[in-house]
């Protein structure tokens, strides 16, 4: 008896310990699904003129999840240690539930995360960049977003439209139903700006000279975040739930062996 | 090599260094200046930038008044098929010209005269992707000095309508199919699990590794017969 008696010994503390991983990893995935939601890079109005804004939904969920895993870390830390069926039973209970929310989470965003590829950018650039005649109020509300998105990546980056600035001479678009191609081959931000916010050559910039203009595109800035985003979400989610998988096995293995 | 007025042709015009982002727009295009190209007119001479469509260019009369009929830029491409436009004097293109400077023409960059029927020599945007062949000619009051050859046709860029972009329905990449496969066999896995020890772990009483929970047990010490309070034996 008391062989068995150290065996049970040491799976409580084995519980005791995973439960207190999946707690502090809780706390991670809460945090760093806030950060997130709160869109250090401004990207959120490009995703929501896709009107496929899924990534977002799965950091939201992220939120609750981490603070889930957290309450139900220190539950089950206290389940163990009482050895108390019922407690161990709702653990087990509870757990699976945030268990199937936390895999929704992470299979949206890691699905999302391939629908958002250049050409789907690029045509919402041009269709949506500077329109001025807008269907409904949803439409003006997203069109303003893309607009005011645009302008401020092609500032703060240094770019020009998703592949390049030769975007805007390869495709028609909405800015050029209002800006006439002589005037504005590429829209005014993509001339390089003095301190004052304004071009530093505006000949320079509409001959397309090097230096006065920027030629490359802004994709590799829409991505880098979207990537760390959805990579965050979806492959750190996994780890917690590949982790919380033996403990739960454990748990249960674990309730089965208290006597009642 | 003289023409049937008499004039000498020079170099042809060429296309500005095509590292400029702008040297070939939907509506503009940018030529090199024509440096060291009018070396023996004299200085009060004015070059003119001829702009012609090809169809224009085998009969091409020098001697049209540069803006006057037939030689309107407003009914380029509708009635009249050349104009002329850019005109500067020869002075504005010294020679040798300094190394680093960029020395280009933009051809079609003034929109505000456009439509201006009182500017037929505006350098306004072109109408079409061409091609066009434009050509330098020098000027004296009204009498052609000089000209250079036609240029190669240069065929302007054309505009793809952007609702032609295919944007692709999402294909699943490695990752994404491994992640989900993977946590639902994970789930899987703890479900059946939850089914197991439902149905069968409530039996845990016949095991032998099963243990109780640490109760307090205590033992009462109780005496059966008090035999310590019996009175001496009276013997």
């Amino acid at each position: 008896m008391a062989k068995s008696d150290d065996g049970i010994r040491i799976l409580q503390g084995l519980l005791v310990f995973g439960n207190v991983v999946i707690g502090m990893c809780g706390i991670a995935l809460t945090a760093e699904c806030i950060f997130f939601v709160s869109d250090p890079h401004g990207l959120y109005p490009l995703l929501e003129a896709t009107e496929n804004d899924d990534i977002y939904a799965a950091a939201w969920i992220g939120i609750f999840v981490g603070f889930a895993l957290f309450a139900l870390s220190i539950l089950g830390i206290v389940a163990v240690i009482k050895s108390n069926r019922t407690l161990l039973l709702v653990y087990i209970i509870l757990m699976l539930i945030t268990y199937a929310f936390e895999m929704a989470s992470c299979i949206t965003a890691a699905t999302q995360r391939d629908f958002l590829t250049p050409n789907l950018f690029l045509k919402q650039m041009l269709e949506r960049y500077n329109k001025s005649e807008a269907d409904n109020n949803n439409d003006k509300w997203m069109t303003e977003g893309v607009t005011k998105t645009w302008d401020k990546l092609m500032l703060q980056n240094q770019c020009c439209g998703v592949h390049g600035a030769s975007d805007w001479q390869d495709y028609t678009s909405a800015f050029r139903r209002t800006h006439s191609d002589a005037d504005y081959p590429w829209p005014r931000n993509c001339c390089i700006m003095n301190a004052q916010g304004s071009p530093i050559n505006l000949d320079g910039c509409k001959l397309g000279v090097p230096g006065y203009y920027n030629s490359n595109g802004c994709y590799d800035a829409i991505s880098g975040p979207m990537n760390t985003h959805a990579w965050g979400v979806a492959w750190f989610g996994f780890a917690i739930l590949c982790w919380t998988f033996f403990v739960l096995l454990g748990t249960m293995f674990y309730w089965s062996r208290v006597e009642y | 090599l003289l023409t049937a007025d008499g004039i000498p042709t020079l170099v042809a015009p060429v296309l500005a260094s095509s590292s400029l982002g702008g040297q070939k727009t939907t509506s503009t295009f940018v030529l090199d200046q024509p440096r060291c190209v009018f070396t023996n007119v004299s200085k009060d001479t004015v070059i003119w930038l001829v702009v012609a469509d090809p169809s224009a260019v085998p009969d091409f009369n020098n001697s049209l008044e540069p803006g006057g009929p037939g030689r309107e830029f407003q009914q380029f491409l509708n009635s009249t098929f050349a104009y002329m436009t850019l005109n500067t004097t020869v002075l504005n293109y010294p020679c040798p010209k300094n190394p680093g400077d960029i020395t280009v023409l933009r051809v079609g960059s003034e929109t505000h005269c456009a439509k201006d029927k009182k500017r037929p020599t505006c350098n306004g945007p072109l109408p079409g992707p061409g091609p066009y062949q434009v050509k330098f000619l020098a000027l004296n009051g009204s009498k052609p000095v000089a000209q250079t050859a036609w240029s190669e046709p240069i065929t302007l860029r054309t505009a793809q309508p952007s609702g032609n972009i295919p944007v692709p329905g999402s294909g699943h990449s490695a990752g994404m199919i491994a992640l989900t496969s993977i946590l639902s066999i994970l789930f899987a896995i703890l479900l059946a699990g939850l089914v197991a020890m439902l149905l069968w772990g409530s039996d845990a009483s016949s095991g032998s590794s099963t243990f109780s929970k640490p109760e307090a047990v205590t033992v009462r010490r109780y005496n059966t017969h008090h035999v310590y309070d019996q009175p001496a034996a009276r013997l």
